[in-house]
């Protein structure tokens, strides 16, 4: 049996499907760039994180000012992939997250953001910003993107278990050496190490390495692609690390390295199972943490500089970090908006150093002067800040200065060194030809100049 | 249907409209009722799918122009360590999930099949594990594999030779068969009820005939319960493989292709390569191959159904 439709149920329907079709278009072009205000895109450790950055940063943004800026909260491991469809797709937000300089490099190279020196000089960014930060946010000269956080490298220890075996932070090769002999003869781990469920956490190892071991002007010469990755005293030290490695002072040992996590490390470090730990500043908001969480005093926590791991490499080095650098969409209608909410975030010294007292989140690139401090920051966290516009051992974290796919490299080859599958002379013959093709293609961010 | 209609001059005469009307009519209906699926298709999924063969034949960041290198990611795929060992993982992975899993699953069902009291019970604790979400399931199975906090240390204690020092996910020798394991306990129970629901459609009279013929229990099953349970099979086996192509979820959240890429797929490495590493282009054509491997086994079933004459 078959049934004719009507002629005007027929028309009704073919509305219907094209009414469908146009909602359906519709949902694929929403994005960035409305004219209902500036949108911002923010992802936080924690909900109390969030909240506080809607009412310190969002709200008084919106209070103080003719602008609006609307936040919308993403994951905190999906903002950087989202926001790189979003801006290959045309429809960023407003203001475009990167995860550091090479992220925001290929942004303003594809003119998906704008430059923004002009505003750089409106709002005074660069008499702020430290010189390294201003360097590293230049793209062909012009100003592209703003760090908004900035953190280093170092090492963590526990005080108690310190102070019980005698022992004080490294400084030199040979007492980190000594130390890790010491720590395994007592069946510690000497220093934590681990991949298992964030396979990048060997970054962040390889970057106290390379600093430490190499020292900021030979790595300066790396990424300027003066010298090799392949030279002689690189592998040297890949392969003294691996030789710590098979001796189980990273992470016990090759066989649980895979399966260590950071969290497992941090409660090692607080109930003395591992002595060292060589790690970002963002723990410094939850290391007291696991000192809590394990029964331990979480006042027990400290941290020192990276030790020198080579005879020529004076110790203390900070290799820097950018967390997060914020570029405005080339698409925005409202970009001077956008920039005021950029200065805004930024360029209030007192609600960055609250923000770091409260929740432990880093501060921008600026110089702090001790009374820039609220009276309840954590002194350990205020010592970082205070040290490192003083230091003049500045170095590079991979994350930041290395392009993305030398910087995948690094981390993912060097699974293969810690199995035995790939030499160390193999791995950096790798990180060469991956750079070298990076470089050449100016995917790699400008390093500033050691001092 | 007829239309009924006034002649004019008078009286009523009945008149059918010309067939080929009709029928023009007819398939102007039907495509008016596949449209609004047609249009979500080609927007979701046709359009992607066209995109990405045609950024596999470009130089991508994902963010700046696309520049055409014809066939250079292909090649590149040919040569690339990493391509070739997620390959082998994945076809290690189907051939598995071919066996074991099925062979289980077949087992159970029928076992399950010759029982009255108790079915209810033994379905549902089967089932259990599979209405788990995958990244629960995943981390409760990290926890317990754990070499330090897991179960390994606790037999360990006890004795039980093989136990010291094992690291399942974190030794590159062990680590995709102990995610296959885990994937394969979240996915048997399913299988058993797919196949028990078969096997609960197949004719008894053919049972009690071939038991008549003095068919013994495993004569029924081969005879009798496979090929009754087949079109359920063919399409498992099938789904198998293209599911097996596709297996992201456990490996991304256990290992995410380590340690030292021994549990990378295919997806994993497109994933890795496309968002970690900025190379579209190059994911784009491992994608690309990723579909042609379906394209083939669907090719392939559909040639077997039609020389077989399989009433699938």
């Amino acid at each position: 049996m078959t049934y004719q439709l009507p002629r005007r149920d027929m028309f009704k329907m073919a509305g219907g499907a094209f009414a469908g079709a146009w909602l359906l278009t519709g949902c694929g072009s929403s994005g960035g760039g409305s004219s209902s205000g500036v949108e911002y895109w923010g992802a936080f450790p924690t909900p109390e994180t969030e909240e506080y950055f809607r009412s310190q940063f969002i709200d008084t943004f919106n209070e103080s000012t003719e602008h609006s800026v609307s936040m919308s909260t993403k994951q905190l491991t999906d903002l950087a992939s989202l926001t790189d469809t979003a801006v290959s797709s045309g429809n960023a937000p407003d203001i475009i997250y990167s995860p550091g300089p090479s992220t925001s490099v290929n942004y303003a190279q594809g003119l998906k953001t704008l430059e923004l020196d002009d505003y750089a000089t409106e709002y005074g960014w660069e008499d702020r910003l430290l010189p390294w930060a201003t360097q590293l946010s230049r793209v062909e000269d012009r100003l592209h993107s703003v760090p908004t956080s900035y953190g280093s490298t170092v090492l963590y220890y526990n005080r108690a278990v310190f102070e019980d075996n005698g022992w004080t932070p490294p400084t030199t090769k040979a007492e980190f050496e000594d130390l890790c002999e010491d720590a395994d003869s007592k069946g510690m781990i000497p220093v934590g190490a681990g991949n298992s469920g964030y396979p990048a956490q060997s970054e962040w190892y390889l970057t106290c390495l390379l600093n430490a071991g190499l020292g900021p002007h030979f790595l300066y010469s790396v990424l300027t692609g003066d010298r090799d990755w392949s030279d002689p005293a690189v592998v040297d030290l890949i392969q003294s690390m691996k030789s710590q490695l098979d001796k189980g002072w990273w992470g016990g040992g090759a066989d649980r390295y895979f399966t260590n996590t950071d969290p497992d490390m941090c409660t090692g470090l607080a109930t003395g199972e591992v002595a060292m730990y060589m790690s970002g500043t963002w723990s410094f908001s939850s290391m007291g943490s696991f000192f809590t969480d394990s029964g331990n005093d979480p006042e027990d926590w400290d941290w020192a500089p990276l030790p020198s791991l080579a005879d020529d490499v004076d110790p203390g080095v900070f290799p820097l970090a950018i967390g997060t650098a914020l570029s405005i969409d080339s698409g925005s209608s409202d970009p001077d908006a956008a920039a005021a909410f950029l200065d805004h975030i930024m360029g209030d010294t007192t609600r960055s150093l609250e923000y770091l007292a409260v929740q432990g989140e880093n501060p921008p690139p600026v110089a702090y002067e001790a009374s820039d401090f609220p009276e309840d920051t954590d002194p350990r966290v205020q010592r970082l800040y205070e040290e490192i516009p003083e230091s003049t051992n500045i170095g590079y974290a991979s994350w930041t200065f290395l392009p993305p796919e030398t910087n995948t490299a690094l981390y993912t080859e060097f699974d293969k060194v810690i199995t035995g599958d790939m030499s160390p002379k193999e791995y950096t013959e790798v990180l060469d030809s991956t750079f070298h093709q990076e470089l050449g293609a100016g995917a790699s961010p400008a390093p500033f100049t050691p001092q | 249907m007829s239309t009924t209609t006034l002649v004019a001059g008078g009286g009523t005469a009945t008149s059918r409209p010309s067939p080929v009307r009709t029928n023009r009519r007819r398939r102007l209906t039907g495509l008016l009722f596949l449209a609004p699926l047609l249009i979500v298709n080609v927007l979701v999924i046709a359009g992607p799918a066209l995109t990405s063969v045609a950024y596999s034949f470009t130089d991508w960041d994902g963010i700046n122009p696309p520049s055409f290198v014809g066939w250079d990611n292909y090649a590149a795929l040919a040569g690339d360590e990493a391509f070739v060992s997620a390959l082998g993982h994945n076809l290690l992975w189907t051939l598995f999930f071919l066996t074991v899993p099925m062979s289980m699953g077949l087992l159970g069902a029928y076992l399950l099949s010759r029982i009255r009291r108790g079915r209810l019970l033994f379905q549902t604790l089967f089932f259990i594990p599979y209405v788990v979400a995958t990244v629960v399931s995943a981390a409760v199975w990290r926890q317990i594999l754990s070499p330090t906090a897991g179960i390994i240390p606790v037999l360990d204690s006890f004795g039980v030779p093989g136990m010291d020092g094992l690291n399942p996910l974190g030794d590159p020798e062990l680590a995709l068969g102990a995610i296959a394991l885990i994937n394969n306990w979240q996915w048997w129970g399913f299988l058993v009820m797919l196949f028990l629901a078969a096997m609960q459609s197949v004719n008894p009279a053919l049972y009690e005939a071939a038991r008549l013929d003095g068919a013994g229990r495993w004569r029924e099953f081969w005879h009798v319960t496979l090929p009754g349970i087949r079109p359920t099979l063919v399409f498992l086996l099938l789904m198998t493989i293209i599911w097996s192509f596709l297996v992201f979820d456990y490996v991304y959240i256990l290992t995410q292709g380590g340690p030292a890429g021994s549990t990378d797929m295919l997806s994993t490495l497109l994933y890795r390569t496309a968002f970690g590493e900025g190379r579209a282009g190059h994911a784009s054509a491992v994608g690309v191959v990723m579909a042609l491997i379906s394209a083939t086994t669907i090719a392939g079933y559909l040639v077997l159904r039609r020389r077989l004459r399989w009433e699938v």
